[in-house]
């Protein structure tokens, strides 16, 4: 089939998703399954450490690698099929999202044939129990309280700050020099301080449960 | 700067520097409601973090290669998402492959024809069995046992659409005769038609 032409890794690590996600389309079309999977490697490798210990949050170790295996799988299969996705990397993690909650889904479901993995107990000093429900319960209301704190800031400067600084990669210093405008790194200490103040304050008044 | 930043900014380093970056240990360093805190920033950090640049060396010995080999079969295959899902769901469940496929074959009353059913149970993980064909019957004795619905086993199978040629054919089909096999080349004997048993027609026949 025309339109394809096989390129070498290091050209494919400079594309974009959606520029790689194009190429694995074409090669597929073509008949070049072959030419797919160094792609396919780029994406997946390029996300793995994102998407592995997001799911090491939440699920037992042992399970995690393989949610996050299917949810880079369908992630790229539903952009295979031509699926509006938007940016591919919140999809991949919607995705993730969606997978992990199937997970607990099916573990209501399944029949306890089998002894669950309390022969691994003590092996993982943190995480080593069993996942509870409880689990999910709780990431998805610590979710809600981050969100509702973030929203709770009115000036979009200041929730530049949270981008840059708190979620993203940014040292204060950098945070500061990339939003200008009379921005210092003591202010964007102190915005940072008073988001995780009233972050931590909304996750007390929840009264959750406490993992000791 | 209290623990919980402390602890997020040595995790954010640990994670830009490109290892592993497990998070159970940064964790492990606080308690009670820091530790939600945390687990929630460290959770909304990594889905906002960009791609990773590509490292050859460092692909080839990781997890990555092997959920990239099955987003792969999952991509270029028949089946979907059944060779990433299958597994998961086999593992999860805590069974290993030879008792899920006795188990399968005592659901699907075909104890005798168990070495059958484990090929086509393999070509399913492996995504080289066409999900049409497989029967619901199956699909439904397999949710039970892995403890997920008939119905979205059925739509994990059918994502992506087929597209482009097949891939190379599997050990099942080696053995075997497609129905829609085309005609050979001119003088060049016929291919026996293949009597299909039971568990073909609850392999194949859809």
């Amino acid at each position: 089939m025309a339109g394809f032409h096989e390129l070498p890794d290091s050209q494919l690590a400079t594309l974009s998703d959606d520029q790689l996600i194009e190429y694995m389309r074409r090669a597929r079309d073509a008949g070049r399954h072959d030419a797919m999977k160094p792609a396919i490697g780029v994406l997946v490798y390029g996300y793995w450490a994102s998407l592995v210990n997001r799911a090491r949050l939440k699920l037992p170790a042992a399970d995690a690698e393989e949610v996050a295996g299917e949810a880079a799988a369908s992630a790229l299969a539903a952009a295979f099929d031509g699926k509006s996705i938007g940016e591919f990397r919140a999809w991949l993690h919607t995705i993730l999202g969606r997978r992990i909650a199937d997970y607990f889904e099916a573990r209501k479901r399944r029949p306890q044939t089998t002894p669950l993995p309390s022969e691994h107990e003590g092996e993982e000093d943190v995480w080593g129990a069993e996942p509870a429900a409880e689990f999910e319960g709780e990431a998805l209301f610590a979710h809600d309280c981050l969100t509702r704190a973030y929203e709770e800031i009115d000036a979009p400067r200041h929730r530049r700050v949270i981008d840059l600084y708190v979620l993203g990669p940014h040292a204060a210093a950098e945070t500061a020099r990339l939003i200008g405008a009379g921005m210092t790194e003591p202010n964007v200490h102190q915005i940072a301080s008073r988001f995780q103040r009233r972050f931590k304050t909304l996750l007390e008044e929840g009264n959750t449960a406490i993992r000791r | 700067m209290s623990d919980v930043d402390r602890v997020l900014a040595e995790y954010k380093q640990a994670h830009r520097s490109g290892g592993e970056a497990d998070p159970r240990p940064f964790l492990a360093r606080v308690s009670g409601v820091d530790r939600e805190q945390l687990a929630a920033l460290i959770d909304a950090y990594l889905a906002r973090a960009p791609r990773r640049p590509f490292d050859a060396a460092d692909y080839r010995d990781s997890p990555a290669v092997a959920a990239a080999d099955a987003a792969g079969r999952t991509l270029a295959g028949s089946a979907g998402l059944w060779p990433v899902l299958l597994p998961r769901l086999r593992n999860e469940a805590r069974i290993k492959r030879a008792d899920l496929v006795a188990e399968l074959a005592a659901r699907l009353g075909a104890q005798s024809r168990r070495e059958k059913v484990a090929l086509y149970y393999h070509e399913m993980e492996q995504g080289r069995l066409p999900a049409a064909g497989v029967s619901d019957t199956v699909l439904e004795a397999l949710g039970r046992i892995v403890g997920y619905g008939r119905e979205a086993l059925r739509r994990a199978g059918e994502m992506p659409a087929p597209g482009g040629p097949a891939p190379e054919a599997g050990a099942v089909y080696t053995r075997t005769t497609r129905v829609t096999e085309p005609p050979g080349e001119p003088g060049e004997e016929a291919p026996e038609p293949e009597e299909w048993d039971e568990v073909d027609r609850l392999f194949r026949a859809g």
